[in-house]
């Protein structure tokens, strides 16, 4: 019995980490802009490639 | 060479370019393919086919303000010593070529670092050296066609708002959780196990506080001001289902009577929440909203003391001497300075003419400057200008909340039929079971509780929308649908918007031109993209005429006309005085031709959209209205496609418009306005449903409910029946939605309410109706004959 109490809060701990995760992605904007990723993946890379691309928009300094 | 230009998929006209065993319309064209090839960026071209922007002949100089700290500072969003980050708004990203070209911007410059673009909002990110000026930026970006747009700063402001996500989010994760300990209590399992029944409430209870407080807040705010204004909307109810909802559950778990209905209640914010994002997925990236600062330049150059200096449009006081370029829009009522100046007011009136000024005459904002550099002195700072004060009394007119009028309306009778089954339910109660009375009344306030309905309006409203976006016509939010469906009259407006405003009617007068001779005009003709030249290359073409001659000394004098040599003869194209010919007419519509010894003139009338003569029949249950900046020259042309009855104004100033509509408006009609240009914003913003006309969607619009793609036009009707359609799938929404709350009421009036009852109606009754509206729509776009070219 003892082991249904245990269960239940192992789903919430993982329900809650799905929220976190949820609210992480908002917070980096990842669903404002759901088209030019996909196209981004696509794009070759070609050899002399120096451009970094950022994936969160986040500034590099 | 039928396949068009390489690099911007426009027909060639004439020769074209040959560069690189590619054909380009023009030199622009090419030039940018060069850029691009240089920089091993040629996958731009396989991405997607003839995809490239066509360059405009900016010059660094027109960006000369971004160097000025202050207006500077307002776009750069962050800066160190060495680097800084600006996010542009750029129009023109379409397509997937777009988004590879600009994230490599870096290979064609390598003090741009990185960009990122946004294609939901067309902005680009960008990290650039600060050894690299902003304006060398924005020059770069001009020059490969990507035109950053600096005037419209309200796109990049917006605030990015993302609580409706979280909410979302907290009640999704509410239902689920509170469902899944909620199982062993539907299926009975641990009745006799109080212990755990306790800490499965207790556990639900906690999850579901931040829905109550957070997720529902909305709900609550809004019903508490609708009931303080005495008024009803839909979440008056909904906030009474909600309450009841919750302080059952509260009241169960406290007496440990199980966690009562907190799944419902999860549930229930979760779906609403859903319907609310759904509705607000709207075309985010289009501008519904521009007021006449987008139509300004963002700083024009001040001369104090001989000095010239950059200015905000802000900053310009009352008596300052501004220096205006070609092409420039005058943002201030002012006096001209200099001797001539050409103004074209076709922006704020309509009118397709250039009106001449001399010295000391006086000149409304909103004209754009022709030719020459001018002097203008301020009479009027720009947000007093008489422009602009006609604008800012529509705005403070039509303020549009967005709620559904229909939906407020049903819930008046909703809340009355409510209360008086909830009070008979208890009176019958009262004899049958006195101890239960309350549990009833509040069973049936709980399964009476509007979702399905609220529901229903979001998800049909929001189908709608997309399915006339896909065809054309975009809406600025789901309620201007409602306003369309209760449409009486539709005013348009000419020019633009029946009328092209590129394309004209061609004659030609004069002396009679040899073959030889019309290659060599239409040669000439071909080196300029002034509109006027293009159709008359046009209109060559269309007799076989190829500009396939090389023109020596060619020169093309803005606001004058185009000059030059082929084969020794010296040829001359444009205004009357330019020529040196006799003034026949005016000079906006006709053009004057001398060829060696020969002259003659080339007459332009505006030409009807292509299938425009087809729309005023569709329209026949409408009562049609014409309104005009122009003069009548094209009554007859109007006259011969409007059924007899239509109204046609010419003539009308802004303020004519503006109080046409209004008139209408008082004798209750619902109009509906078509018009693209400044001069409709008044009509635009005054009437029921203002509806924007534009070549290309993303290009700018005066402020409207909707923008309409000019090759939609001709399909106005089946796009309004398809916005009627929506009342009739909302109808059938309300019926399915009913019928499931007198299903819960009967189980509520019973006393068989059980959590369990609740759990499974209200969800099912939510996803049947948003099935019905989304394949009602989906299927009613299918079949109806809406094609969009």
């Amino acid at each position: 019995m003892g082991m249904i109490y245990i269960m239940l809060t192992v789903s919430l701990l993982i329900a809650l980490f799905f929220l976190v995760s949820f609210f992480w992605a908002t917070k980096t904007g990842q669903f404002d802009d759901d088209y030019a990723p996909s196209v981004r993946i696509l794009f070759d890379d070609e050899t002399n490639n120096n451009s970094k691309t950022q994936t969160d928009g986040s500034t590099e300094i | 060479m039928s396949e068009g230009c390489y690099h911007c998929g426009d027909k060639i006209l004439g020769k074209g370019i040959h560069f690189d065993d590619k054909d380009f319309c023009c030199i622009g064209c090419k030039n940018v393919y060069q850029l691009l090839s240089n920089s091993a960026l040629g996958q731009f071209y396989q991405l997607e086919k003839g995809a490239g922007q066509k360059p405009q002949s900016g010059t660094l100089e027109k960006y000369a303000f971004l160097e000025v700290e202050k207006i500077r500072s307002k776009f750069i969003d962050f800066e160190d010593v060495d680097h800084a980050r600006v996010t542009l708004f750029i129009p023109q990203i379409h397509c997937s070529s777009c988004i590879y070209l600009l994230e490599n911007l870096t290979r064609i410059d390598k003090r741009i670092r990185s960009c990122q673009v946004n294609f939901a909002k067309r902005e680009a990110v960008i990290n650039f050296d600060t050894s690299l000026k902003l304006s060398e930026l924005a020059h770069l970006l001009d020059q490969i066609g990507y035109t950053p747009n600096f005037g419209d700063r309200k796109s990049s402001e917006q605030k990015k708002d993302r609580s409706a996500m979280y909410k979302l989010g907290f009640a999704g994760f509410a239902f689920g959780s509170i469902m899944l300990w909620s199982f062993p209590e539907y299926l009975g399992i641990e009745k006799d196990n109080p212990e755990f029944r306790s800490f499965t409430s207790y556990l639900s209870l906690i999850v579901s506080l931040p829905v109550f407080f957070y997720s529902a807040s909305d709900y609550f705010i809004s019903a508490y001001k609708a009931l303080k204004f005495k008024s009803l909307n839909l979440d008056v109810p909904i906030t009474i289902g909600i309450l009841a909802l919750y302080l059952q559950s509260l009241y169960s778990i406290f007496i440990d009577a199980g966690p009562g209905y907190m799944d419902s209640f999860a549930g229930f914010i979760f779906f609403l929440l859903i319907g609310k994002w759904f509705q607000s997925k709207t075309y985010r990236s289009l501008s519904f909203d521009r007021d006449y600062k987008a139509y300004f330049p963002v700083a024009v150059t001040r001369i104090i003391n001989e000095i010239e200096e950059i200015v905000t449009i802000e900053d310009i006081d009352v008596d300052d001497i501004l220096l205006m370029r070609n092409d420039e829009v005058i943002p201030c009522d002012c006096i001209l300075e200099s001797e001539h100046a050409r103004i074209d007011y076709s922006f704020v009136t309509g009118e397709s003419e250039h009106i001449s000024k001399k010295k000391g005459d006086f000149i409304y904002a909103g004209g754009k400057l022709i030719g020459q550099r001018s002097a203008l002195k301020v009479v009027k700072e720009s947000d007093r200008s008489h422009l602009t004060s006609l604008w800012n009394e529509v705005r403070s007119e039509k303020e549009n909340s967005g709620r559904s009028i229909y939906q407020d309306k049903m819930s008046e009778y909703f809340l009355a039929a409510l209360l008086i089954i909830a009070a008979t339910a208890s009176i019958v109660w009262f004899f049958i079971d006195s101890s239960r009375v309350m549990e009833i009344a509040v069973a049936v306030l709980i399964v009476a509780c509007p979702c399905a309905l609220a529901l229903s309006a979001p998800f049909t409203y929001g189908n709608t929308m997309r399915l006339l976006g896909r065809k054309g016509l975009y809406l600025k939010n789901t309620s201007v649908i409602e306003r369309i469906n209760t449409i009486t009259d539709i005013v348009f407006d000419k020019t633009g918007t029946l009328t092209s405003s590129s394309q004209y009617h061609v004659d030609y007068v004069g002396d009679e031109l040899s073959d030889q001779e019309k290659i060599a005009v239409c040669s000439l003709a071909n080196s300029s993209t002034h509109p006027l030249s293009q159709s008359i290359v046009n209109q060559f073409i269309e007799q076989q005429i190829i500009p396939s001659s090389t023109i020596e000394n060619f020169e093309e004098l803005t606001g004058k006309g185009l000059q030059g040599k082929i084969n020794g003869v010296r040829l001359q194209l444009g205004s009357s005085q330019f020529v040196g010919a006799k003034k026949t007419g005016n000079d906006e519509s006709s053009s004057h031709v001398r060829i060696g010894e020969k002259s003659g003139t080339f007459r332009f009338s505006s030409e009807l959209r292509d299938g425009i003569e087809r729309l005023p029949k569709t329209l026949e249950r409408y009562t049609l209205h014409i309104i005009s900046g122009d003069g009548e020259q094209d009554l007859d042309l109007l006259k011969s496609i409007f059924p007899e009855g239509t109204q046609i104004h010419f003539r009308q100033t802004p303020e004519d418009k503006f109080n046409y509509i209004k008139a209408l408006q008082t004798a209750n009609k619902k109009v509906l306005m078509i018009g693209d240009g400044l001069n409709d914003t008044g009509a635009l913003g005054i009437a029921d449903v203002g509806i924007a006309v534009s070549e290309e969607a993303f290009r700018f619009t005066p402020s409207s409910d909707a923008i309409i793609d000019a090759e939609s036009l001709i399909h106005l009707y089946p796009l309004l029946q398809s916005s009627a359609f929506s009342k009739t799938i909302l109808r059938i929404c309300l019926a399915f939605s009913l019928s499931y709350n007198i299903t819960g009421l009967s189980f509520a009036l019973t006393g068989m309410l059980t959590p369990l009852v609740a759990a499974v109606i209200m969800p099912v009754s939510s996803i049947t109706v948003v099935c019905i509206s989304t394949f009602g729509v989906l299927l009613h776009g299918r079949f109806s004959r809406v094609k969009k070219i």
